[in-house]
C-alpha cells in the first residue's frame, strides 16, 4: 500500500543510526577478527569488572523500588483528590523535571560537598566538629538518582491509576468492606500494571546512568556506563563493545523476566469492566 | 480509614515535592550571588555569574551549538515521525505492533551503546567530530518520543473528516493537509519541544561523536569534573525557567488539542 512508502525515512534513520551503530557495537564485542569471546572471559575473570556489573544491577533495583515505594502513595493521593485539583497537583511533580540532570546533579554537589551546605548548616549549629563525607557516597548517588526517576514512575502510576473505575471501591465499600480491603481487594490489582511498568522503566534507564555515578558516586559507586566510556578514551573497544553487549542483555533479561511474572497475576484493566 | 489516610498522605506528598524542587530551590540562591567562590547563603546577590555566561564566548559558542543541533534534529524527528505515524496507520496489526517496536527501541537501549556505536560508525565514515553526524543521531533517539506524541494525537482524530476529503476527489497528500494537519498541529509543536530538550540535554552521545567542538552539556560537564562553578547555577536557571515555560505551553496546547479533537463516544 502506497501509505507504507511513508515509513521509509523512518526506517532509514533507525537502521543507519540505530541498527547499524548498535550492529557495530555487537561486532566488536564478538570479532577481533574472528569470532572470539575474550572480551567476555576478562569480563568475568576479572572481579572488579564484575563487582562494577552488581553494583549496577543494585543500584538500579534498589532505586526502582524507592521509587515505587515512594511514588505509588503520591500517585494514590493525586488520583483520589478532585479532579479539577489534579492538574495542578501532577504538574508540580513534572517541573523539577525540567531540569537537565547535569544541573540537578550539580545542585546535589553543591548540597553535599565537603564545604556544600549540609556541611556548613551543621558545622554553625555545632552538631559535628569536622565536614561529614556525604558526597562521593553511595547514599549521595541514590539520592541524586531517586530524585530524578521519581517523577517518572508517579506520572506512569498516576495515568493507569486515572483509568481505574472509582466507582468500583464505593460499590466494594457499600458491600461491606473496610477502605483498607477495599483498597487491597480492588484498586492495588487493578493499579498493579501501572506500578510495575513505572518501576520497569524507572530500572531500565536506571542501567543506563552515567552522569549521576560520575560526578557524585565514589570509586566503588563506578556504573557499566562509566567504564565502558572509559575503556573507550583508553581505545578498548572491543571490551567495551563487551560490556555494551552485558549492559544490553542484562538490561533486556529483567525486562522479559520481570513481565513474564507479571502476566501471571496482574489483572488487565479489560478482564474486570 | 482511608479517608483518614489522606491526612499524613497530604504531609507526605509535600515532603516530596519539596524533595523534587531542592535542586530548584538551591540553585537559584547560588546564581544570584555576587561573591568570587561559592557560598550559601549568598552574601551578596547580583547578577555577576549571568555575566559570566553571557560574556564568554566558549559557554555561548557551546550554547548556539547545542541550539543548532536540537534544533535541526527535533524538526526532522517531528517530520520523520510524523510520517512513520501516518504509515504505521491507525489499525493496530501484528506487523505494524512490530515496527512500533523497532521505532521505540531507541528509547530503551541505554544511550551509551547508541553513543558507542555511533562513534564506531562515524570514524569508518570519516565524519566523526561532525555536527551532522551529531544530529543524525539525536533524530533516532528523539524519533520514539516523537511518535509517541504525534500517534496518540493521530489516533484521536476522527478519521471520516480525511475520508470524505478523499470521497470529494481529494489526492490522499491534499486530503491529509487540509483535513488532518490542522488537527495535528499543537502535538507538533508539543513533539517538538520535546524533543529539542532531549538533544539539547544530551550528554553521551555528544561526548563521545564530538572532541573539538563542544555542545552546552559537554562543557558544563568538562567543567563539572574540575571544580564547582556558579556560572552552572546561572546557566540553570535561565535554562530551567526557559524550558518550563515552553514545556507549560506545550502541555496547554495539547490539553486544548485534546479536548477539540475527541472523537465523539457513540
Amino acid at each position: 500500500m502506497s501509505k507504507r512508502i511513508a515509513l521509509l525515512p523512518g526506517l532509514a534513520i533507525i537502521c543507519v543510526m540505530f541498527l547499524v551503530p548498535v550492529g557495530f557495537v555487537f561486532q566488536h564485542g564478538l570479532f577481533d577478527p574472528s569470532f572470539t569471546t575474550e572480551h567476555f572471559t576478562r569480563f568475568i575473570n576479572r572481579g572488579a569488572y564484575m563487582r562494577i556489573f552488581w553494583t549496577t544491577l543494585q543500584v538500579s533495583s534498589v532505586v526502582a523500588l524507592a521509587c515505587l515505594i515512594i511514588g505509588y502513595p503520591i500517585a494514590y493521593f493525586i488520583v483520589r483528590q478532585p479532579s479539577r485539583r489534579r492538574p495542578m497537583l501532577i504538574f508540580l511533580v513534572l517541573v523539577p523535571m525540567w531540569m537537565s540532570i547535569l544541573s540537578r546533579t550539580y545542585a546535589w554537589m553543591v548540597v553535599l560537598g565537603k564545604e556544600g551546605i549540609i556541611n556548613q548548616t551543621l558545622l554553625w549549629v555545632g552538631l559535628i566538629d569536622e565536614p561529614l563525607k556525604l558526597l562521593f557516597t553511595t547514599g549521595a548517588v541514590y539520592v541524586s538518582m531517586i530524585q530524578i526517576m521519581l517523577p517518572i514512575l508517579i506520572v506512569t502510576c498516576f495515568s493507569s491509576m486515572t483509568e481505574i473505575d472509582q466507582s468500583l471501591m464505593r460499590s466494594a465499600r457499600i458491600f461491606g468492606a473496610s477502605p483498607f480491603k477495599a483498597f487491597r481487594e480492588v484498586f492495588l490489582p487493578l493499579s498493579l500494571e501501572g506500578a510495575i511498568t513505572g518501576t520497569l522503566i524507572v530500572f531500565i534507564l536506571s542501567m543506563g546512568f552515567f552522569i549521576v555515578p560520575a560526578l557524585v558516586g565514589g570509586r566503588k559507586d563506578t556504573m557499566l556506563a562509566n567504564i565502558i566510556s572509559s575503556q573507550v578514551s583508553t581505545g578498548n573497544w572491543g571490551f567495551a563493545a563487551a560490556l555494551s553487549i552485558v549492559l544490553l542483555t542484562a538490561t533486556l533479561l529483567v525486562m522479559f523476566a520481570v513481565r513474564l511474572f507479571s502476566s501471571r497475576f496482574v489483572h488487565h484493566q479489560g478482564e474486570t469492566s | 480509614m482511608m479517608d483518614k489516610a489522606m491526612r499524613p498522605l497530604t504531609l507526605f506528598y509535600i515532603l516530596i515535592v519539596l524533595f523534587l524542587f531542592f535542586p530548584i530551590l538551591i540553585v537559584v540562591p547560588i546564581s544570584f550571588s555576587n561573591g568570587r567562590f561559592l557560598s550559601f547563603p549568598p552574601e551578596e546577590f547580583g547578577l555577576r555569574w549571568y555575566r559570566e555566561y553571557f560574556q564568554d564566548p566558549i559557554w555561548i559558542s557551546a550554547t548556539l551549538r547545542s541550539v543548532r543541533v536540537a534544533i535541526s534534529s527535533s524538526l526532522a524527528a517531528v517530520f520523520v515521525g510524523t510520517l512513520v505515524v501516518i504509515g504505521l496507520g491507525r489499525r493496530r496489526t501484528r506487523k505494524s505492533g512490530a515496527l512500533t517496536s523497532l521505532f521505540l527501541a531507541p528509547a530503551i537501549v541505554p544511550n551509551i551503546i547508541v553513543a558507542l556505536g555511533v562513534f564506531i560508525l562515524a570514524i569508518k565514515v570519516g565524519l566523526p567530530d561532525n555536527e551532522l553526524t551529531l544530529i543524525a543521531a539525536h533524530t533516532a533517539i528523539c524519533l520514539p518520543f516523537v511518535i509517541l506524541i504525534v500517534g496518540s494525537a493521530y489516533r484521536q482524530i476522527d478519521p471520516t473528516l480525511e475520508k470524505a476529503a478523499r470521497i470529494m476527489g481529494a489526492g490522499p497528500v491534499r486530503a491529509f493537509m487540509a483535513a488532518t494537519f490542522p488537527a495535528l498541529a499543537p502535538s507538533f509543536i508539543a513533539a517538538s519541544i520535546f524533543a529539542f530538550f532531549i538533544s539539547f540535554d544530551e550528554l553521551i552521545i555528544s561526548l563521545f561523536v564530538m572532541s573539538s567542538a563542544e555542545t552546552l552539556p559537554m562543557r558544563i560537564w568538562n567543567d563539572l569534573r574540575f571544580e564547582i562553578n556558579p556560572t552552572i547555577a546561572a546557566i540553570s536557571v535561565f535554562f530551567v525557567v526557559i524550558t518550563t515555560a515552553t514545556m507549560t505551553f506545550a502541555e496547554l496546547l495539547r490539553r486544548k488539542a485534546e479536548r477539540r479533537n475527541r472523537v465523539p463516544s457513540t
